[in-house]
């Protein structure tokens, strides 16, 4: 019987070998932008995400935000919806911080994007550090099934115990803003350091919580890219990810890292964070780094998930150019034991949704393993 | 005669305190404010610029670079009221409507000012009308446009054809740059350039103006 979609992006996460190339395909923001301009082709007009990829032929990756939410205790939490923005404030005994987000599907991505960061001047470390310290994280199973129930074994949802980042950058992006996490850095270390402590400590508290849910693949980072490797990557973020990886693998589950960003710096420290999966691989052209070097800089040990750069979906490139593309990209993974084909990271909102229908069709005819070149 | 070179080591390693000081003796030396930006603060960030490009430099050293320059030009700023700060050329830079990222056009942006541009920084989520009042009322020479996301960066090539339609295309050279930006998409929505990162802006835009 042959496998389904799922078992075979599990299995050749796991390290085992399968007859031909999984496929995972992305495809929400070309989704949630058409389906809000009411542009989705005649034949999807009113069909799910999953069943257009059911219908391509191709192994969905759903996101889905969470296995794990927040809950606070010991101070007021006001959040204030207000479309397309999202207000929130905390008041706590030592004192208040707030941020306002943008939230609107309607262009593609998902994610919220931080307009106005929690962390605003010196005085709120302490209000932050609060904020964190008693954040109760509780489980969001439920609503996580209810989506596995849908995609089941059509593909992966992709979720981890957090949202987007791991705790250092959730302190850096999210929280102060990527240009002042460094001048707080040079200027007030000990402070910064006791945010991404507490950070750490609410994440491990998360982890604790997620590791009874049975997901598989834990993203465990995301949006990785050459400016978080930095001088501060060794000492804050690898030993982190090592830590994670290793409770990951006590309890039988696979850490993964979207890593969709210009890589190059990257990559020969990726090794060392003992993080199993890189998702998102994006090689040149839109990256500097062609899929050669992303192999052997990851190795053998370590599985590729990606390898088709987003822009070859859009029109500037034929069908023709799309298709040599692909199937030199299969050539350069041969034997292709450990790669799961993949987009870095979306189908963009402009591009060819039948595309995704051909990568599978050109697995079938190029894609079969192992590789001969 | 002051030794500049020491100025432009103290803002290639980022130093803020050490850039102010030399730049607050450089004065009291009696140099000339031009030569302390040209042959101190510009030259510099020119060095960190290079490290960058070449892999040498993180992207932190090259905020920590700007961050010193901007110290030492604010201790500047009295002496240069009347004859404002020397230009090599004017130029417009956002990232485009829909987009909510700016690292990267902030860094080209702080490297451009340092390099001896005038630079006028129109933000994040910057509609196309935005632009185009913009290169209408300031006339600059390059208008820098950033797009971090694939949904986004059709924009660039929605503005390009704005200008063209309002007669102001020749008058102003188009460069982009942002994540999904390739030289090859630069091309494809009529982009006078494109440049992968901060460093690499900076040598384009000093090219396209023939600097």
């Amino acid at each position: 019987m042959a496998m389904t979609q799922k078992q075979m992006i599990l299995a050749v996460a796991r390290g085992e070998h399968v007859d031909k190339l999984p496929f995972g395909a992305r495809i929400d923001v070309w989704y949630n932008y058409h389906s809000a301009h009411k542009t989705l082709p005649e034949k999807y007009k009113g069909w799910s995400q999953t069943d257009i990829l059911r219908d391509q032929g191709a192994g969905a990756q759903y996101r889905f935000p969470a296995v794990v939410k927040e809950e606070y205790k010991d101070m007021e939490f006001i959040e204030k919806n207000d479309p397309p923005y999202i207000t929130t404030e905390y008041k706590t005994p030592v004192g208040t911080v707030s941020k306002k987000d943008l939230f609107d599907t309607s262009e593609g991505p998902w994610i919220r994007y931080e307009m106005e960061k929690i962390f605003k001047s010196e005085k709120d470390y302490p209000v932050i550090k609060y904020v964190m310290e008693h954040t109760i994280p509780v489980d969001n199973f439920e609503a996580f099934q209810k989506v596995r129930d849908e995609v089941g074994e059509d593909g992966m949802v992709m979720t981890g115990a957090g949202l987007l980042w791991s705790p250092v950058q959730r302190v850096m992006r999210e929280m102060i803003g990527y240009e002042q996490f460094f001048y707080e850095l040079a200027d007030r270390p000990a402070e910064v350091e006791a945010l991404i402590e507490a950070a750490k400590d609410l994440e491990r508290r998360k982890l604790k919580v997620a590791v009874k849910c049975d997901l598989e693949i834990f993203n465990i980072c995301a949006n990785w890219s050459d400016d978080i490797q930095t001088p501060v990557f060794k000492k804050y973020f690898t030993p982190w990810f090592k830590e994670v990886s290793d409770l990951l693998h006590a309890h039988g589950r696979l850490a993964m890292a979207h890593t969709d960003g210009e890589m190059r710096r990257l990559n020969p420290l990726l090794r060392e964070t003992e993080i199993d999966i890189a998702e998102a691989v994006t090689p040149a052209p839109q990256s500097l780094v062609p899929m050669t070097e992303f192999r052997r800089e990851l190795g053998d040990n370590m599985v590729i998930w990606g390898g088709i750069p987003s822009i070859l979906f859009e029109p500037m490139y034929s069908d023709e150019d799309f298709d040599n593309y692909v199937k030199n990209l299969f050539k350069e993974m041969a034997p292709g034991y450990r790669f799961i084909v993949g987009m870095g990271d979306n189908l963009p909102f402009d591009g060819d949704i039948n595309r995704v229908g051909r990568v599978v069709e050109l697995i079938e005819e190029y894609g079969k393993l192992p590789i001969e070149i | 005669m002051f030794d500049l070179s020491s100025l432009s080591m103290a803002i290639e390693g980022g130093d803020r305190e050490k850039s102010v000081q030399l730049t607050t003796e450089a004065i009291s030396a009696g140099t000339n404010p031009k030569d302390i930006i040209t042959n101190g603060l510009q030259a510099g960030m020119g060095a960190v610029g290079e490290k960058f490009s070449s892999g040498e430099y993180f992207l932190p050293d090259m905020l920590m670079a700007a961050r010193a320059m901007k110290a030492a030009l604010e201790v500047l700023a009295p002496l240069l009221e009347k004859t404002g700060i020397p230009t090599i050329g004017k130029a417009v830079i956002g990232t485009v409507e829909g987009d909510m990222h700016d690292i990267g056009k902030n860094v080209v942006a702080t490297f451009l000012k340092g390099s001896g541009f005038e630079v006028f920084d129109l933000g994040l989520n910057v509609p196309d009308q935005k632009f185009i009042d913009e290169v209408k009322d300031k006339s600059p020479d390059i208008l820098g446009l950033s797009a971090l996301l694939t949904t986004t960066m059709p924009f660039m090539g929605r503005i390009i054809k704005a200008l063209e339609a309002g007669g102001l295309r020749s008058g102003v050279k188009v460069i982009v740059g942002g994540a999904p930006i390739t030289q090859d998409y630069a091309n494809y929505i009529g982009a006078d350039a494109y440049a992968h990162d901060g460093g690499k802006a900076i040598q384009v835009c000093k090219q396209l103006l023939g600097k």
